[in-house]
């Protein structure tokens, strides 16, 4: 069995052996960009010029003869609703075209002073609202298994390119599974942080209360290593907290003994190709000793359309602020402000992103505030109180990660309550604040990949990514494959 | 039922504007994802009211001066500004 | 038919903290515009506000010093509306769980004006319209704010103006805000209703928007009072709507656009958590809160025995109170002091900006030392008036204006020459007053007091040069 290798060491230790400069595999990854970009649309922004320059520094600091920080000199990629200062950051939206943020994101901030190597920035459903990444208003970032399904979404983008090996990793975010349904999608690993553990400021908000910025990466060990590096406490950002505990330290505990928790809700209603693979892995742990626990987690039921509520309320607000004023698309003609304000959101917002704004706007208008947002606040709360209780009974919550596999292009669009489904296993987490990773665990009969999540309590990253390197390790390359492209390292 | 003057209404307060041609199929739309919501209507919760996913309270910032930025920066992503202002036109035809 | 006025308040109060309510930016009026500005208070996409810890300890202050009671729990809300002003479409406020409730300010004819809540919010920037074009500066964007609302317990404009002109002194001694309406650091608006005296229900109130003149405000509601009246007695009624004040013409009219349909959305501010507020803070902030005007006043009438008038006076303006206390310091009697800046040096404030600034050269200190020269039989009256005088003028110490030979009283035998001087050498005064002029005395008292350089007693000269004059 091959095990499979993180980028991030073989990177750092080909740049340390001096088997190739930064610059010479920056320009690899840019080549492939080239190559590749057409069709993986993965990335919308490609900075050469950034990245080679910040390959440069490194290279001096090898000549020097210093010691390289784990991320120094890695090639990597941002989700494009991250901001970069002078950087175009679009979260593909016309009405966020050619906006050149002023400041950097705190994240990007933290990897910048580490080194790191930005390629450029990466395709997403509009103000991360989707699916499918299809829509994002430079159309949707392809899957490298087979570029006639969709990345997923809505960091479509970072997984595509990461999947498809044109970034070594890449950041994204997650507000109802946005990290974890593309890295599911495209067969990689999508780690979802408790919320409070990275800093959003910088993020450009979908969902204050549910964003969390996390890495999308091709190993167990590189999210550890990613996760460690971008989950500081933040002054900026009062929802902040920092991780607890070093994700990337207790990587190879021995999990004997860990308890597993399987709730029956989310197994109703999973295709049998994902449902099978998930519990064959719970096999695999159970051969390595986990315990399985199984228990019914009845507040699932809720928590779409609590999710749908929540989200959408905050987004309304978090999006009034596109005016055409300070910043961003203006429409070029208009009879009053009101008027500029009024075409200039509707000719810069994509469908979606409108209908989102639209329920956001209705759920909390005086009359229907009571029966929908509070409502559903309420039941958050007790979305929250019942993983509370489940992890009372287990360490961590092995579940699937999306319902199916990557859905062919085009199909997703249609019909937004269908689109809203596949998310049905990913928002509880969001809703509760938690922290899981998505980790594949097979393939169906097309060779599309499956992916689990595992599910921890609140700053319990180390945990979940523990029981993640666990079952790497136990079932190897064959079912942490990458699409056969991109860069050869 | 969602009304074209309910969704007309929301579209005001949400500063959007609504093409004739659309407003069915968006009633349509709306009605079906607030039918989906209406879903919770159903639950039953324990009436406590939420506060935030890690009961934080008290981050607070010392008043402490942090300098400004120069107006060039904040006005660079204006699409239309004069003498160091925003500027909305009064009408653009 | 009589009516009465039923009015409430909400009164907005610019805090002086240093920083912006949720970022670093400096909260200094004027400026070129856009340069007091970042990132957040310009509402760039990605950024989250911080609470500046100050807004919340001057609100508990402001609250207390009106008698407010501080809940243990209180959080930030969003209002969303969108305008230019507003760089997020929403202004950060509170809604549900304010941060004072249910105080109460008390006027001079003891009624208590009800506070129903104070909540912190954030001001939003300021718009220029020339041409119809719109020019937009975030300067005043994100300076922190104290709305207080009152409940409809104001009757007339007097009691209006009464009102804001005690919230104004409270916050000024306080030192929560400078109140300077004329800069928009504070600004009313007015919820006014009129009733037939003596009934209980309340008639349909229309609101007068952003007032930022005391006497302005009065003006307005007088009008707002006689309209209302006049539709209700030629059988009309009263229509709810928001009014704009024009001071040229004196009237109010309405206010159409910004707040038509206005559906606000308020919801909890999911970037910014709960404020708590342990009893102990409160304790601790109500210990620290200085005299109040109120209880000042009555401290100096009753205890100090200024007359009432003069107290008002004094108190009326803080850094003057804080002068008087100085300067009366350990003096006989603080009456002096208070005569002095009511009498001297009020006379060289011009208005009441300036008696509000008391910038003026002499130092409390150096006051309180020359009433204890007056107190302690050194230097007369006469002498100390002019000193002071020179020391306004100057700026410099008692010490420096008055001779150490001047120091002390006039011995007998001195006067007695001074006297004899003032009589041989005012030949013509003598027989003045020898004639029945007995004004002329008064000529000869003046040569005395000049030449003993203000050290003689007057009444003691005087009663000295009439013997004399009468032995010759």
């Amino acid at each position: 069995m091959n095990t499979n290798e993180g980028r991030i060491s073989k990177i750092s230790s080909m740049l340390k052996n001096k088997e190739a400069s930064c610059t010479e595999i920056t320009k690899k990854y840019l080549s492939e960009i080239d190559k590749l970009n057409g069709e993986l649309n993965a990335y919308v922004n490609v900075t050469p010029e950034t990245a080679l320059e910040a390959a440069a520094a490194v290279d001096k600091k090898i000549a020097r003869g210093e010691e390289l920080l784990p991320l120094e000199g890695i090639p990597m990629t941002l989700k494009d609703n991250i901001s970069t200062k002078g950087i175009e950051t679009t979260c593909c939206s016309k009405i966020l075209k050619g906006y050149k943020p002023i400041y950097n994101a705190t994240v990007w901030e933290a990897l910048k002073a580490q080194g790191a190597v930005l390629l450029g920035k990466t395709n997403m459903d509009e103000f991360a609202m989707g699916s499918s990444c299809e829509t994002s208003c430079f159309g949707g970032a392809k899957n490298p298994h087979n570029t006639n399904h969709v990345a997923g979404g809505s960091s479509g983008g970072v997984a595509s390119a990461v999947g498809g090996n044109i970034a070594a990793y890449g950041l994204g975010s997650d507000t109802g599974g946005s990290i974890r349904q593309p890295a599911s999608f495209c067969g990689i690993v999508g780690l979802k942080p408790t919320y409070g553990a990275v800093s959003r400021y910088g993020l450009i908000a979908y969902a204050s209360s549910l964003d969390q910025i996390g890495p999308i990466t091709t190993s167990v060990e590189d999210a550890a290593i990613v996760f460690d590096a971008i989950s500081d406490y933040d002054p900026m950002d009062s929802t902040s907290q920092g991780k607890k505990q070093s994700a990337a330290e207790s990587l190879k505990n021995p999990i004997k003994g860990m308890k597993i928790g399987i709730a029956r809700e989310y197994l109703e209603g999973i295709k049998d190709d994902v449902k099978d693979a998930v519990l064959n892995a719970a096999k695999v742990y159970e051969e390595l000793g986990a315990e399985i626990v199984y228990f019914d987690l009845p507040a699932l039921k809720y928590a779409l359309p609590v999710y749908y509520i929540i989200a959408c309320a905050e987004a309304s607000s978090n999006l009034g602020r596109y005016d055409g004023i300070r910043y961003g698309y203006k429409t070029p003609k208009y009879n009053d402000v009101n008027d500029m304000i009024c075409k200039t959101r509707s000719e810069g917002f994509g469908k979606e992103v409108q209908r989102r704004i639209l329920l956001g706007t209705y759920v909390l208008s005086a009359g229907y505030y009571d029966a929908y947002y509070k409502k559903a606040q309420n039941l958050r709360g007790s979305i929250v109180k019942s993983f509370r209780g489940a992890f009372e009974q287990c360490d961590v919550i092995l579940a699937p990660t999306v319902p199916m596999t990557a859905f062919e292009c085009g199909k997703a669009v249609s019909d937004p309550i269908e689109t809203y489904l596949t998310d049905i296993c990913t928002v509880p987490i969001n809703i509760a604040g938690l922290p899981a990773v998505s980790v594949p665990c097979g393939f169906n009969s097309k060779g599309m990949p499956i992916g689990m999540q595992l599910i921890g309590n609140t700053f319990c990253e180390h945990t979940i990514l523990n029981a993640a390197w666990q079952y790497e390790q136990s079932v190897g390359a064959d079912i942490f494959k990458s699409a056969e492209m991109g860069v050869k390292l | 039922m969602v009304t074209h003057e309910d969704i007309l209404q929301i579209a005001r307060l949400a500063k959007l504007s609504v093409p004739e041609e659309e407003l069915d199929a968006l009633t349509k739309d709306m009605g079906e994802i607030i039918e989906f919501a209406n879903t919770i209507n159903n639950a039953s919760d324990d009436g406590e009211e939420f506060d935030n996913i890690n009961n934080l309270s008290n981050v607070l910032r010392a008043d402490e001066v942090v300098p400004s930025l120069k107006s060039e920066e904040i006005l660079k992503n204006a699409g239309d500004s004069e003498n160091d202002h925003f500027l909305v036109k009064k009408r653009v035809l | 038919m009589k009516y009465e006025m039923v009015a409430g308040l909400e009164t907005h109060v610019e805090l002086a903290t240093n920083t912006k309510i949720f970022c670093g930016c400096t909260t200094q009026f004027g400026g070129e515009p856009n340069t007091h500005c970042c990132p957040i208070c310009i509402g760039l996409p990605g950024t989250l506000p911080k609470l500046n810890e100050q807004v919340v300890n001057y609100a508990i202050r402001a609250g207390l010093a009106t008698n407010c009671e501080i809940p243990e729990i209180s959080k930030m809300d969003r209002k969303n509306y969108c305008y230019p002003d507003l760089p997020k479409a929403y202004q950060i406020s509170q809604y549900d769980k304010p941060l004072c409730l249910n105080g109460y300010v008390q006027l001079s004819n003891g009624r208590k004006i009800r506070l129903t809540r104070i909540h912190i919010e954030e001001d939003a920037g300021k718009l220029i319209h020339n041409h119809g074009d719109t020019y937009v500066d975030y300067n005043r964007g994100g300076v922190p704010l104290i709305e207080i609302v009152s409940e409809p317990d104001i009757r007339s404009a007097e009691e209006a103006k009464e009102y804001v002109e005690k919230l104004q002194l409270i916050m000024k001694y306080i030192g929560v805000s400078d109140c300077r309406m004329q800069e928009g650091s504070m600004r009313c608006d007015v919820n006014i209703s009129v009733r037939p005296q003596g009934s209980e229900e309340l008639g349909t109130r229309t609101e007068i928007k952003n007032m930022n003149s005391i006497t302005f405000m009065a003006k307005a509601m007088e009008y707002e009072f006689s309209r209302q009246v006049d539709i209700i007695e030629n059988g009309g009624k009263v229509e709810q709507q928001t009014l704009r004040y024009d001071e040229a013409t004196d009237t109010t009219s309405s206010m159409r656009g910004k707040e038509d349909a206005n559906d606000y959305r308020y919801f909890r501010d999911p970037d910014l958590v709960t404020i708590c507020v342990p009893r102990e803070k409160v304790e601790r902030i109500r210990a620290e809160l200085p005299e109040l005007p109120d209880q000042k006043l009555e401290r100096y009438i009753n205890e100090l025995e200024i007359p009432e008038n003069d107290a008002k006076l004094l108190v009326k303006y803080r850094k003057v109170a804080e002068f008087f206390e100085k300067a009366s310091a350990g003096t006989k009697a603080p009456r002096t002091a208070a005569n002095f800046i009511i009498g001297q040096i009020f006379s060289i404030l011009e208005n009441d900006g300036a008696k509000e600034e008391f910038d003026i050269k002499v130092s409390a200190e150096n006051l309180n030392t020359l009433i204890k020269l007056i107190d302690d039989g050194k230097i007369k009256m006469n002498l100390a008036k002019k000193t002071l005088s020179k020391m306004l003028e100057t700026g410099k110490a008692p010490s420096e204006l008055i001779d150490e030979s001047d120091m002390g009283g006039l011995d007998e035998s001195a006067l007695d020459e001074l006297c004899r001087q003032a009589v041989s050498s005012n030949p013509n005064a003598v027989s003045d007053y020898k004639n029945g002029k007995t004004k002329a005395i008064k000529a000869l008292v003046g040569f005395v007091m000049k030449n003993s350089r203000g050290k003689a007693d007057a009444s003691a000269a005087e009663q000295k040069l009439i013997d004399m004059i009468g032995r010759m």
